[in-house]
């Protein structure tokens, strides 16, 4: 009875026990083939299976498919060889849900020392699994952030150091803990530890503050810095946490910006041209009509006399502002094509030349004008161009004049050519009748004077020849062609020959270069240039002539040389100036247009002519013909 | 045609010119009948009569028209023009006798049908030999169309 009771009792003790454990665990019984025999209501109610549903069932009705094949062998092979399994698990509930479970299997053993049943004993870990999962995504962020994560203590020394800590200080992790935060702090910043220390201890943060750390290298570097206070789970303030970000390449941008916003603040301050920023204005039909002055510089006002116009519109400034410019505008505006164009502003009586160009995007509407007032310069081109309109017409004017001046010219000689011999002729006409009809009844002296007459009346008529034919070069084309100077020689010598042909005269004409003149006044050249140097010949036997060419200065210089009575170089001032004469009529006749007549032949091809010559040594004459394909 | 058309109607306007012309013809003893007309519209009126439209039937025929170009009233070119533009007149020779070798005179003379152009020399002797020469060639030598 005794034992009765003993076993009553110990019952009593394992069947609390067991309710004890039912309380606190999830319980399940499996068969050594891992068949479910016994499921308390802890383990229904996290698997959310009703008991029939899960016995007879093994444990793959809550595999998670988690943990490898591999996972569970083992844990087979431990409970199996009848060793306790310990490990976490984590499971799939009927809806789908997954638990972990820290779960102990204790194989229970036969006499042989084979299991013959297993109890999984388990506790519900799915809280601190996900806490746990939380904290290793909070602790890769600090790991791979660029910003330095770290902590200190209240009294500011180092507690933890990421790898991007290590990255804008420069310290290893092993270095910087347990470093004061001093360290980092360059001397003239020192009190400034002190205050966030005092802060974070009143349990405020600090956050995005700008200043100024030291690297290892001793390098200083911008930081925005961001400190909070580290309470424990009872509240208590036990330390800071600071996040610190390099902003030194920042600063450095944005120092480059304010820099270059001065620059651009200055150059619009001081600018001479106008300068304005205007948003355009559409009508409903989509017509630019008109426009507000977003932004305007100093010199704006000089340059349009607009005063205030800063957010007021052109109508309104201007209201007979010419639609064309807010046509140009508008196109700008749409296009987002610049121009630059010079334009009339009527009402404000200005011109101006107009850089403009679009400001952003199409739909911005916005454009930015540089313009310059060049009202004083339009009036000089005017002035200017009415000055060259006055010019051509006085020029056209001269023109017509000195045209009319040489049809004059030209009138009078053909007057002079006609009318002129008449009365010459009937002079010499009546002295020569008077001669041959009163010869007898005539004292010797009249008859010479009669002579006399008639002979200076021919005289004049040559005279007027010669003025005629040099008269006439004046106004008479020159008309250029290539010619070949020899032949024309060749041809006037053979033409003259017979008015000497009873005197010796040896000729030479050597290599003449081709070359462009006019062909007829040309040979009237060398007709007066022969003649004369057969003229002035005729006392030699043989006379000698000699037409030549040689080059001086990249130019040909043709000459005729005679050995004839020659002249002194002191006259030869004289020589080329109609009706002077070095000879007299008794020792050589002429009228003395020859030379002049040569001259101006000369002369109007763009060439030169010069003599030299010695008294009783000859003459030479040399000339030049100009360039080629000059027209005249 | 008439029994009294000149042989030779010269058109000339200087008296002295014309006198020696007449001398000189006088030397040829051609006995050739040479009338003057002083200007160009007297000229016009010689061959055509008075009025003297375009194409009008000449009513007189001379041989030889001798012209100078220095005319006043009419010009020498504009009778010279009205000549050879007139066809029943074109036929009568004509020689221009002028003063002057101007190169336009020559050139229009020509292009207006001239016989002939001869510059008046002003050697009394040269002057007398070319009209001699002038009268035995046009009036003795040449052939005209019989009209």
């Amino acid at each position: 009875m005794q034992a009765d009771q003993q076993l009553k009792a110990s019952l009593k003790e394992i069947s609390d026990l067991k309710a004890a454990l039912d309380e606190h665990a999830i319980v399940a019984i499996t068969d050594p083939q891992g068949k479910i025999t016994c499921a308390n209501d802890k383990f229904c109610a996290i698997s959310q299976y009703s008991r029939a549903e899960l016995l007879g069932q093994d444990h793959r009705l809550i595999n998670s498919g988690h943990h490898p094949k591999e996972f569970f062998r083992a844990l087979w092979a431990t409970i199996a060889s009848g060793k306790v399994w310990k490990g976490e698990i984590r499971n799939r509930a009927k809806d789908g849900s997954v638990y972990w479970v820290d779960t102990t299997i204790v194989p229970f053993l036969n006499e042989a020392g084979k299991p013959r049943q297993y109890v999984a004993i388990r506790a519900d870990i799915t809280a601190r699994k996900a806490a746990e999962e939380v904290r290793a995504k909070y602790a890769a962020i600090v790991e791979s952030s660029d910003d330095a994560i770290l902590s200190k203590t209240l009294a500011g020394r180092i507690t933890s150091w990421n790898p991007g800590a290590e990255k804008i200080f420069g310290y290893p992790a092993q270095e910087a803990i347990g470093k004061p935060m001093l360290t980092f702090i360059p001397p003239e910043r020192v009190a400034e530890e002190a205050e966030i220390l005092a802060r974070i201890a009143r349990g405020e943060s600090v956050e995005h503050l700008e200043t100024v750390r030291v690297r290892k290298d001793g390098k200083q570097i911008h930081v925005s810095v961001t400190v909070s206070p580290i309470k424990d789970q009872y509240g208590r303030i036990v330390g800071a946490s600071k996040i610190a970000r390099d902003i030194s390449e920042r600063k450095r941008a944005a120092e480059l910006i304010r820099q270059s916003e001065a620059q651009y603040r200055t150059l619009f301050e001081t600018l001479i041209e106008g300068f304005c920023t205007i948003e355009v204005i559409f009508d409903a039909a989509g017509k630019p009509v008109d426009h507000r002055f977003l932004e305007i510089n100093p010199a704006f006002e000089k340059q349009t006399g607009l005063v205030s116009a800063r957010g007021r519109t052109m109508r309104e400034l201007a209201p007979k502002h010419e639609a064309h410019w807010f046509e140009i505008f508008g196109k700008i505006a749409l296009t987002g094509e610049p121009m630059h164009f010079e334009n009339e502003a009527r009402a404000l009586g200005r011109h101006y030349d107009v850089s403009a160009y679009r400001i952003g995007g199409p739909e911005s509407r916005k454009v930015g004008i540089l313009f310059n007032d060049i009202t004083g310069r339009k009036a000089a081109e005017e002035k200017i161009r009415q000055l060259n309109a006055e010019l051509e017409q006085r020029v056209a004017i001269r023109t017509a004049e000195l045209k009319a001046a040489n049809e004059e010219l030209e009138a009078y000689s053909y007057s002079i050519s006609h009318d002129l011999r008449a009365p010459l002729r009937a002079m010499n006409g009546f002295a020569r009748i008077l001669e041959e009809q009163a010869n007898a009844q005539l004292a010797p002296e009249a008859r010479h004077a009669i002579h006399r007459i008639a002979d200076n009346a021919a005289k004049m008529g040559q005279l007027i020849d010669g003025l005629l034919d040099f008269s006439s070069l004046n106004w008479r084309p020159v008309t250029k062609k290539p010619v070949q100077p020899a032949d024309i020689a060749r041809e006037v010598f053979a033409e003259l020959r017979p008015e000497a042909k009873d005197r010796r005269v040896q000729i030479s004409i050597g290599k003449l270069p081709r070359c462009e003149a006019d062909p007829t006044l040309l040979k009237q050249v060398f007709v007066n240039l022969l003649s004369n140097a057969l003229k002035y010949s005729r006392q030699r036997d043989p006379a000698t002539i000699k037409i030549g060419c040689h080059q001086e200065n990249g130019e040909p210089v043709y000459f005729v040389q005679d050995n004839g009575a020659g002249f002194n170089m002191e006259h030869a001032g004289k020589l080329f100036r109609v009706f002077q004469r070095l000879h007299s009529p008794d020792q050589f006749e002429g009228t003395g247009a020859g030379l002049a007549i040569v001259h101006r032949i000369i002369q109007r091809h763009g060439g030169r002519i010069w003599a030299e010559a010695a008294v009783d040594r000859g003459a030479t004459f040399y000339f030049t013909l100009g360039k080629a394909h000059h027209h005249d | 045609m008439t029994d009294d058309a000149p042989d030779i109607l010269l058109v000339e306007d200087s008296p002295d010119d014309a006198g020696f012309f007449l001398n000189a013809v006088a030397e040829t003893k051609l006995g050739a009948r040479v009338q003057v007309a002083r200007d160009g519209v007297a000229a016009l009126a010689v061959i055509f009569g008075i009025g003297n439209p375009d194409n009008a039937m000449p009513i007189l025929r001379p041989r030889l028209i001798v012209l100078d170009l220095k005319l006043p009233k009419v010009g020498g070119l504009e009778v010279l023009r009205r000549l050879k533009s007139n066809l029943h007149a074109r036929s009568i020779p004509v020689v221009v006798f002028s003063s002057s070798h101007e190169k336009r005179d020559l050139v229009e003379s020509y292009h207006l049908g001239v016989n002939s152009y001869l510059v008046k020399p002003l050697d009394f002797d040269e002057f007398r030999t070319v009209v001699r020469g002038l009268a035995q060639y046009w009036l003795q030598a040449n052939h005209p169309p019989q009209p």
